[in-house]
């Protein structure tokens, strides 16, 4: 093997605290290296050329790039390799970047552990051969999970794009947070006007399969080929009769159901279709309060049922489908404002969520649009907000800013003003966070225009006095303490994770952060990309988004299953486990410990083997380490391509 | 030739240490319970009353020699050449104590690695720098049939010097040309008296053997039993495949080849090499000529006895320690073996007399 | 090029490409400052961390050893950490039985994001390192005088079998000849080659079983044998000790249930032929002049010599019967005669609290005299009932090239770190490896240590159940017993 090591300095991000010309010197006497040399930028055009040219000219088989994390640059340099004629993998790089230079300023550490490094990435080349992807076909269909706006719009884009899609919500409709917002910052217009007509644009759409009251199973598969377990939970309502017509509502005797959609500010019957703007537009009975499933007899809406929809034997399906891509867009939730005891939410009716107070802003919501205190229904005059309640404070675990929180408050600010123009507004506020098109002015015009007075300060309790509540908190400007006599107190609650994210993470196998929203491949470069191959975040789940930000997420995500999908066959990663039958014993131990089934046993001339399925097998290298005799080797991280890391280091 | 010499006890450390001065002394010593050859440090007492557990083959034949280094260097312009040392020279040495096995398995050695058309330059530079002090057997152990192969408890072939013991010290002889000269320490004195003495320890020895079995059919039994894989089956069912008996033993002779290499640098070893083992005959192509462990049994059993002396006049190649069974984890003896085999083939040639 | 002396020490770290090499990264974009010692590894998953590689870097130079993968629950792969977790908690029991402090080898669970905590990470880890020193080097170490006697004073207990032998020969023999012409073989034991040396025996006729014998000269193992035999229809007689083997084996699905036949002798302990040879060679004799044996009751009376000599099966009983938890078959189609009491004190062996008496730099130097004398035979290996690789062993394998052919006591010790490694959660302690030692290398000594991390963590006995699954080869989300993440 003919060795080519570059060195480069990151214009002085290494070359600063690295002497790259001496950790090419040293380079040079390492086995087989037959160049060695620094150079100002690696990754640059010129940069790239020279690694190129000198592959042709030194006839070079093996290239070592000594600069940044491999989880950056190494895909450019491998193609680089790759132009030059040699296979992608006779490629290392060795990080002395962010593991070398940028950790420590001690110059003579720093060469020297560099040094080292480049010795580690030239030994494990060494042991490296060239590895060849294989092709395989691709099912160019996606499954959306989740049926908010961020998961409508990709769902649109993808169907748009001549994709089938498979959408999945959990509710018995979608539209998720946003139909549920009465209107939409900055610009106040009406959220069901602008969202409704995309949610019909998902029920027609040809290409859309949407099952709403589903969630998913299982996932199992790759990129391409992934096979999904759906759990259809049962309605009682057989949605192919079901027109949506809604006389069992009218007619059921149980109006104690919990109301969801409106929040739980209100309640509702057992037999429900949760808004009229629904899609799809079906009843679905809450067994929980249904009279037919609490007490054994009922059957009011079977009776008043024109089409006979209603099925109480009904049982929870499992459907499967194959797919080739998924995209997560499962939102956020709401932060539970009851843990914060000082507000007395949950004890004190009047103290209320601002998506709650969204419902009673809404024409549809459980007051027709007019703002009444839950407690008496008595119109409020004096209304507090309460901004960065479960966010942006690290004693309750969610030391991150929400993001949206700042322009929702605004534009409750407005539009309460705009309904009860004799109303008084005060709202609490760490600062303010505007930073979007046409935010801030909006921000102001709710303060300059509307009289919204704004306190900078944090609320400490709320407790009721009469019919009122006082609200105590500091003023933070003025250096004093504020009292206020309120008659609504509205928390503008976080967003965190959505129930049982991690669990969905875990099931698509792919990260998520301490709070459990899911993690992007790169925070700037990557951020609807996850480390699993073909599946996309989309909205909220990744962090907490804006609807503006969230569609265009649903968009980006399209976008790449689109591009993804734009190929026939896609090419598998040849970093695969494979066994050398000669060496199984066939004890199938790796069979037993491998995550993905990826391992089968076969008959070779009457002795039981282990043999690995290409397209299944992830690349863990759990079989490698399982298997005693060294038969199951993980390609490119072969039992000697790491001995020789550990030589290199611990031999020398 | 100079006479018997006559060592007392006492004078046994003292005759180590000058014989010490000249080349390194190799002696039995016992550790963990077991007795293995080690140089002779101050200190150590010989362990003596029984055959040590390894045998003395190691001091001449390692279990790793080092044959030579190789370092790679890169001159400018890239171009490299290779620089080979020679390993570490063979340094004069002595083995004190062995038994007359354990000497005589020497000469099998010498016959494939000196003897013939080929010469092996490490061996030969090892055992011509090597001498032997043979220590005669007082009485047999039920592992030992030296007698079966043509030996004795007081065999000298293979030895430099034979010593017997005596009471109060050993009497010494010397049996090649360059044991003459160890005997002319001045810690020795003349064994006239003693060598009466030192004959009838030998005979006593040699009379505590049990009779010898005649096994002079074994060359033509085995190979004639070379296709029988049921006899082999059946004699190596209890055999573990691993490489005791073969590392343990002082005639063979097998080894094997591997460069290590680290970075540019690396070092090619000779080691003991075992045909117990399945990689001794595995193929590159992943063929394996000796499948099973009865092909290797076949091997081993037809290489002492019958491949062996069948081009070496008739000598086998086994010295008769018994280091073999001793040590066998499962009790295999090779002595049942070739009997079995003899008696298999003449229990075959009588039926086709009879017929 | 080596550490900077005086400056750094030498600290290898695996880290999953995933979550803590990204952890790394981000803390390096972070510029948060971190010692320099530290040389990282990439590897795709935790759980492609073979133990064999940190031991391979520790009994070679390294002063540290620090892993670091994705939280549980949050691997890329889903599972790789929890086989990890497993995998590395072992090996940090193990450690202290080679004379490596257990505290230069850690793992621990480092995010993507978690820049700050790797930073934290990584200094509090050389720190440590750095207050532990240089590791000392197995052949740099020298064993101090007196060990042996202060091995002597751990009393090896009593023996608390009644020491009636289960003589139930005859109708042990009855039973296989009920079954004998139905079967291939049935593997038993014979005489050999003396009276004390008993060996296997395979019956495969009525004239073979007249060679049957029983006793606790039967010290060979019968399970060895059986994945050999695969595809034959083999009887097998068993002691308790040896049936745990078989229960391993169908648990691994190395044998096949319905193709063997079990025969269960209850056992009253057997005895140590290097125990037997060593109080010989105190009376002047030695094993191998044994005229004649016989046990009984009493124990075993030895004509050696001329002279007749008797020992207390306390005397010369292989340590593994002294606390015997299994003296009858824990499976068998044939149970012969009365159960044996078990002779299980909840005591650890004498082995292993002279292990627990010497201090690290004791340990080190001990294996260092003891694996000297290893002449790389393999017999422990062979003799192994779960050694099911034998052929195809990492231990003569150039590819992968896991130990060279040079004969230092490093190589030696890493094949037996290897074998204690690879049987981990698999091993019942049935001592063949050592009592196949033709050099008597105390090598069993590895492999109880291993066994009791493996019952402290797991909960864990190999060889009792044929349908569990080895500790090593499952993983709970939640490990009842592993509290990991010191750093």
């Amino acid at each position: 093997m003919r060795i080519g090591v570059f060195v480069c300095h990151c214009g002085s991000n290494i070359e600063g605290t690295v002497d790259t010309a001496a950790v090419a010197r040293a380079a040079l006497g390492f086995p087989e290296v037959a160049l060695a040399t620094d150079a100002m930028y690696t990754c640059s055009e010129p940069g790239q050329d020279a690694i190129v040219q000198a592959i042709r000219e030194k006839g070079l088989s093996g290239i070592v790039v000594a600069s940044c994390s491999p989880r950056m640059h190494e895909n450019t340099f491998r193609r680089a390799v790759e132009r030059a004629g040699l296979n992608r993998y006779m490629f290392e790089m060795a990080n002395i970047r962010e593991h070398v230079s940028w950790i420590g300023k001690d110059r003579e550490a720093n060469t020297n552990k560099a040094t080292e490094l480049v010795r580690m990435a030239v030994e494990k080349l060494r042991r490296n051969t060239p590895l060849f992807s294989n092709k395989f076909d691709v099912t160019k269909r996606v499954l959306v999970i989740g049926g908010g706006v961020a998961g409508i719009q990709a769902a649109l884009d993808c169907a748009e794009g001549g994709k089938e899609v498979v959408l999945v919500e959990r509710e018995s409709s979608i539209g998720g947070k946003m139909a549920k917002l009465d209107k939409t910052f900055p610009t106040v217009d009406c959220s069901s006007c602008i969202l409704g007509p995309k949610m019909v644009d998902v029920a027609q759409h040809p290409n859309i399969k949407l099952l709403a009251c589903t969630e998913l199973k299982s996932v199992g598969g790759y990129v391409g080929n992934f096979q999904v377990e759906l759990r259809k939970k049962a309605t009682y309502v057989d949605w192919t009769k079901c027109t949506g017509c809604g006389q069992c509502m009218e007619k059921c005797p149980s109006k104690k159901s919990e109301d969801r959609f409106n929040e739980r500010i209100g309640v509702t019957t057992a037999i429900n279709i949760p808004f009229p703007q629904a899609i799809p537009k079906k009843a679905v009975i809450d067994p929980a309060s249904c009279r037919h499933f609490l007490k054994g007899k009922c059957g009011v809406c079977a009776k008043v049922c024109p089409t006979g929809a209603i099925d109480y034997e009904m049982k929870e399906e499992v459907l499967t489908e194959q797919v080739g891509a998924i995209i997560a867009a499962t939102g956020y939730d709401v932060f539970d404002i009851s843990k914060i005891g000082e507000y007395g939410a949950g004890r004190y009716p009047d103290v209320i969520t601002s998506l709650q107070y969204e419902r009673l802003l809404s024409a549809s919501g459980p007051t027709g649009g007019h703002i009444k205190r839950p407690s008496d229904g008595a119109e409020p005059k004096t209304i507090v907000f309460v901004q960065c309640v479960g966010s942006r404070d690290k004693s309750l675990g969610r030391p991150y800013c929400s993001g949206f929180c700042c322009m929702y408050t605004a534009k409750q600010a407005i539009l309460t003003r705009d309904h009860i123009p004799d109303s008084q507004v005060f709202v609490f506020y760490m600062d303010i966070r505007a930073p979007g098109k046409l935010y801030d002015e909006f921000t102001r015009r709710a303060m300059e225009e509307y009289g919204a007075r704004y306190i900078r300060g944090r609320v400490a309790m709320v407790y009721p006095q009469g019919s009122k509540y006082i609200v105590r908190g500091a003023d933070t400007l003025l250096g004093t303490n504020v009292e206020i006599e309120a008659d609504l107190v509205v928390l503008a609650a976080g967003a965190e994770a959505a129930a049982g994210a991690p669990a969905l993470a875990e099931k698509l196998r792919i990260s998520y952060d301490p709070y459990g929203f899911f993690v992007e491949s790169h925070p700037k470069l990557r951020p609807v990309e996850t480390n699993t191959a073909g599946v996309y975040l989309a909205g909220s789940c990744q962090g907490p988004k804006d609807i503006p930000s969230s569609v265009a997420q649903g968009s980006a995500a399209a976008a790449k299953v689109l591009a993804l999908f734009s190929k026939d066959k896609l090419e598998s990663d040849p970093q695969i486990s494979r066994v050398d039958i000669k060496r199984c014993v066939g004890c199938g131990k790796c069979i037993l410990t491998c995550p993905y089934g990826a391992i089968k046993k076969i008959d070779f001339r009457g002795e039981p083997k282990a043999e690995v399925v290409a397209t299944v097998c992830q690349g863990c290298g759990i079989c490698t380490s399982t298997c005693p005799q060294g038969a199951a080797q993980l390609a490119h991280f072969t039992d000697d391509q790491i001995l020789a890391e550990v030589n290199a280091l611990c031999r020398f | 030739m100079t006479g018997a010499k006559f060592l007392s006890k006492e004078k046994l450390l003292d005759w180590l240490a000058e014989l010490g001065q000249t080349r390194r002394v190799f002696m039995p010593v016992e550790e963990g319970g077991k007795i293995v050859f080690r140089p002779c440090t101050n200190g150590d007492t010989p362990a003596l009353v029984r055959d040590a557990s390894a045998s003395p083959k190691g001091v001449v034949f390692p279990s790793s020699a080092e044959l030579f280094r190789y370092t790679k260097t890169k001159a400018r312009g890239g171009k490299s050449s290779m620089e080979l040392k020679p390993g570490t020279e063979f340094e004069p040495a002595l083995i004190f104590g062995t038994r007359p096995c354990g000497a005589r398995g020497f000469t099998i050695f010498d016959r494939v690695y000196t003897g013939g058309k080929f010469n092996d330059p490490y061996y030969r530079a090892a055992r011509e720098n090597t001498l032997i002090v043979t220590l005669a057997c007082e009485g047999p152990e039920n592992t030992c049939f030296c007698n079966w192969v043509g030996s004795g408890p007081d065999d000298p072939t293979g030895s430099d010097v034979l010593a017997t013991p005596v009471e109060g010290g050993f009497v010494l002889e010397s049996v090649s040309e360059r044991g003459e000269a160890l005997l002319e320490s001045p810690l020795l004195q003349p064994a006239e008296a003693r060598t009466a003495e030192a004959d009838s320890v030998k005979s006593r020895a040699r009379a505590e053997l049990p009779p010898a079995r005649d096994i002079s059919a074994a060359p033509q039994s085995i190979r004639a039993l070379f296709d029988n894989q049921k006899f082999w089956d059946e004699v190596s069912s209890k055999c573990l495949s691993c490489g005791a008996c073969t590392y343990l033993c002082p005639t063979c002779y097998c080894f094997t080849i591997t460069d290590e290499d680290h970075g540019d640098s690396g070092k090619r070893l000779r080691s003991w090499d075992n045909c117990m083992s399945y990689q001794f005959s595995l193929e590159a192509s992943g063929h394996n000529p000796r499948p099973t462990k009865a092909h290797r049994l076949r091997n081993r059993v037809g290489h002492k006895f019958s491949y062996y002396p069948q081009l070496h006049e008739g000598l086998l190649a086994c010295c008769g320690c018994g280091r073999c069974i001793r040590s066998c984890p499962v009790s295999m003896d090779i002595r049942e073996i070739v009997l079995d085999a003899i008696d298999r083939v003449q229990a075959k040639n009588c039926e086709v007399v009879h017929e | 090029m080596s550490v900077l002396t005086g400056k750094e020490l030498r600290i290898v770290g695996f880290l999953c490409n995933w979550c803590s090499y990204g952890g790394a990264d981000t803390a390096g974009v972070g510029r948060f400052v971190q010692p320099t010692d530290l040389r990282i590894i990439r590897v795709p998953c935790s759980g492609r961390i073979d133990p064999l590689f940190i031991v391979k870097a520790l009994l070679n130079g390294a002063d540290g050893v620090l892993v670091s993968g994705c939280h549980p629950r949050d691997c890329h792969y889903s599972q790789g950490n929890f086989y990890a977790r497993r995998r590395l908690e072992v090996l940090k029991h193990f450690l202290p039985v080679l004379g490596i402090d257990p505290a230069r080898f850690e793992y621990t669970w480092v995010s993507a994001s978690e820049a700050q905590r790797w930073q934290k990470v990584v200094s509090s880890f050389t720190e440590r390192i750095h207050k532990l020193g240089p590791a000392s080097r197995l052949e740099n170490t020298a064993l101090p005088d007196g060990l042996e006697k202060r091995f002597a004073a751990i009393a090896s207990g009593e023996l608390p079998s009644d020491g009636k032998a289960a003589t139930r020969l005859e109708e042990l023999k009855d039973r296989i000849h009920e079954f004998l012409p139905d079967l291939d073989i049935v593997i038993g034991w014979q005489r050999g080659f003396d009276a004390l040396h008993n060996t296997p025996l395979f019956m495969r006729s009525a004239e073979d079983l007249e060679k049957l014998v029983w006793g606790p000269l039967n010290i060979h193992n019968t399970a060895t044998y059986l994945p050999s035999l695969r595809g034959k229809k083999v009887g097998v007689v068993v002691k308790g000790c040896d049936s745990r083997s078989v229960v391993e084996l169908l648990q691994e699905k190395l044998v096949d249930r319905e193709n063997i036949v079990v025969f269960g002798m209850p056992c009253s302990g057997i005895v140590d032929l290097s125990k037997i040879d060593r109080a010989l060679r105190e009376r002047g004799t030695g094993i191998g002049r044994v005229q004649a044996a016989e046990c009984g009751e009493k124990g075993v009376t030895i004509k050696a010599g001329g002279q007749e000599y008797r020992f207390a099966m306390e005397e010369v009983a292989a340590d593994k019967c002294f606390h015997c938890e299994y003296p009858n078959a824990v499976l068998a189609d044939h149970l012969i005669g009365n159960a044996s009491p078990s002779s299980s004190n909840g005591k650890i062996s004498r082995q292993l609290a002279a292990f627990d008496a010497m201090s690290l730099q004791e340990r080190m130097a001990y294996w260092r005299s003891q694996m000297d004398r290893c002449i790389r035979c393999h017999a422990c290996r062979n003799a192994c009932p779960l050694c099911v690789c034998k052929d195809h062993c990492i231990a003569q394998s150039r590819d992968p090239h896991w130990i060279s052919q040079e004969d230092t006591i490093t190589e030696k010790l890493m094949f037996q770190v290897v074998h204690a490694v690879h049987t981990a959660g698999r091993c019942t302690e049935c001592g063949e490896c050592e009592r196949a030692c033709p050099m008597d290398i105390p090598i069993l000594a590895m492999k109880r240590q291993m066994n009791r991390a493996i019952r402290e963590l797991f909960e864990y006995k190999a060889g009792t159940d044929p349908e569990a699954v080895p500790p090593l080869l499952a993983f709970q989300a939640e490990e009842k017993n592993i509290h990991e993440g010191v750093l």
